[in-house]
């Protein structure tokens, strides 16, 4: 049995704002959500990188304290998504807790402040004849903290799924979620993902010379994916989810389908953990477009996963340049808000449905002279007016993992 | 510890950590607060700074019949007797 799979409500906290018309304005306008790093009286002093997508707005979250007692930053980002998900979807109580829908919903690495608390722990001299270590602190920092802090919100009963790679986090979420979904072992999916503000993450790519660090005076001016001066990534946070149900019954319940998944792909390298590799791309990119039964000709609009590296943006341009020639117009959304690690690709979703319902393509931020070695696709460099019938979300993680998403703007 | 000072502690700690304002004294906790198993672990937390002694195991293991305030009073005051009898047993606890 094959079904199709539509998206029918979405959500997203970003560095560029959390409702859809606050993101809107970010992007035409041409707004950065990257600001400086903070103090944390940890790491930050050590890290050279300055620079952070950084969500500082208020968000008036009124969870009660039987589910705030298990979560910790990173589920308070998950369940606030997941939650005005649900409430504006319409589904009644009884579907959401059948059995009939599932999560599939991740982070990076669980909760990494509520892990640095236990940590302390070891090396703290007040409490230390005590049991400090909080009863709760592994259901809060735990790798699947997220989806299922979402499942005892709303007592959830169907699949878990909680992808936990890196940066193909919540692509994967939804590819796998979309895959449940066609082959009908869950009538609708609740897919996401989520990260919290962490310096740890930022210490790592650090460490391994991938942040940018020529920027940190002038955040606003990085990253600059595929752009000649870029310097490197610029971590960042955030949350997004989408429902994803069957078509018909979503049609039958007179939902507001905002679009359709129609293909999936997610492979490995299958060598090196760290080095993009341009087959396993390709391959991606190409089984991609298999599943989705389309010509490479039929995409309009690539959502790259353009971190603004040195490398990975050169090896993605020429994968896409190989898969698809000149044709579809391509934009590094992570210019706007730094790369918000398990939560882009379906952040990336959201701002891509957003910008197929609206009719235009936002530009990469930052790209004022292509590096030559990234020219050989057709970066979109300003604001263009364009209807999107089909796009490509594209995102790469450590660990070799690569996944790519075609939506279909929603029609009949 | 007097009795009437482990009320006021506990109360305080229902009210602040728990955010349960002024629980009844026979009130079934898990039913009226949904105050559950992991509640009660981090009550056990909050008892061992009280009495400024860290509980046993089997202590520990005592707690778990609790169900309502007058229990947990009953429960703190024992381990504070036999704290203060001096016959306590703090397991193996680093210098």
């Amino acid at each position: 049995m094959v079904r199709r799979v539509v998206i029918t409500e979405c959500a997203a906290i970003t560095p560029v704002g959390y409702s859809k018309d606050e993101i809107i304005k970010h992007l035409i306008e041409g707004i950065s959500g990257v600001k400086k790093l903070r103090i944390d009286d940890l790491l930050s002093d050590y890290i050279h990188c300055g620079v952070f997508g950084t969500i500082d707005y208020p968000i008036a979250y009124d969870f009660k304290r039987q589910h705030r007692k298990t979560m910790g930053p990173v589920s308070y980002y998950a369940c606030q998504v997941a939650k005005e998900v649900l409430k504006k979807s319409g589904l009644n109580n009884d579907f959401i807790t059948s059995g009939k829908l599932g999560v599939a919903f991740g982070s990076t690495h669980g909760s990494p402040s509520v892990q640095r608390e236990i940590y302390k722990t070891f090396f703290s001299e007040s409490r230390s004849e005590f049991a400090s270590i909080g009863a709760v602190d592994y259901l809060k920092s735990m790798v699947h903290t997220t989806a299922v802090n979402i499942t005892k919100m709303f007592g959830i009963t169907g699949r878990v799924i909680s992808s936990s790679t890196a940066c193909t986090t919540s692509s994967q979420s939804i590819g796998f979620g979309y895959e449940m979904v066609k082959y009908g072992l869950q009538d609708a999916m609740l897919c996401g993902g989520a990260d919290e503000y962490d310096t740890t993450t930022v210490a790592v790519f650090d460490n391994l010379l991938a942040c940018s660090t020529e920027f940190n005076d002038t955040p606003h001016l990085t990253p600059r994916p595929f752009d000649v001066q870029r310097d490197g990534l610029v971590v960042g946070e955030g949350a997004g989810a989408v429902l994803l149900e069957e078509y018909e019954s979503a049609k039958k319940r007179d939902a507001n389908i905002l679009g359709e998944i129609i293909g999936f792909s997610c492979n490995n390298n299958g060598g090196d953990l760290i080095l993009p590799n341009i087959d396993g791309i390709t391959q991606t990119i190409r089984l991609g477009l298999k599943d989705a039964d389309i010509g490479a000709d039929s995409v309009d609009f690539i959502s790259a996963h353009a971190t603004a590296t040195k490398m990975g943006d050169v090896i993605e341009a020429q994968a896409m340049g190989r898969v698809y020639g000149d044709s579809p117009v391509v934009t590094g959304l992570k210019s706007y808000m730094g790369h918000t690690m398990g939560s882009c690709g379906v952040i990336e979703t959201i701002i891509t449905l957003y910008m197929m319902h609206e009719g235009f393509i936002a530009p990469t931020l930052n790209l004022d002279t292509v590096d030559e070695r990234c020219a050989m696709v057709k970066h979109a460099k300003t604001l263009i007016e364009s209807n999107i019938d089909i796009a490509a979300i594209q995102n790469f993680a450590f660990g070799g993992v690569n996944t790519c998403l075609i939506l279909r703007k929603a029609g009949p | 510890m007097t009795r009437d000072e482990i009320r006021v502690e506990i109360i305080r700690v229902f009210n602040e950590l728990f955010e349960i304002e002024n629980p009844g004294n026979d009130d079934d906790l898990r039913e009226a607060y949904e105050f559950d198993s992991i509640d009660a672990i981090e009550l056990l937390g909050e008892i061992e700074i009280m009495l400024a002694s860290p509980l046993t195991q089997s202590e520990k293991k005592k707690a778990m019949e609790i169900r309502t305030i007058n229990d947990i009073i009953d429960y703190v005051e024992s381990l504070s007797l036999t704290r203060s009898k001096g016959s306590s047993n703090p397991g193996n606890i680093s210098p």
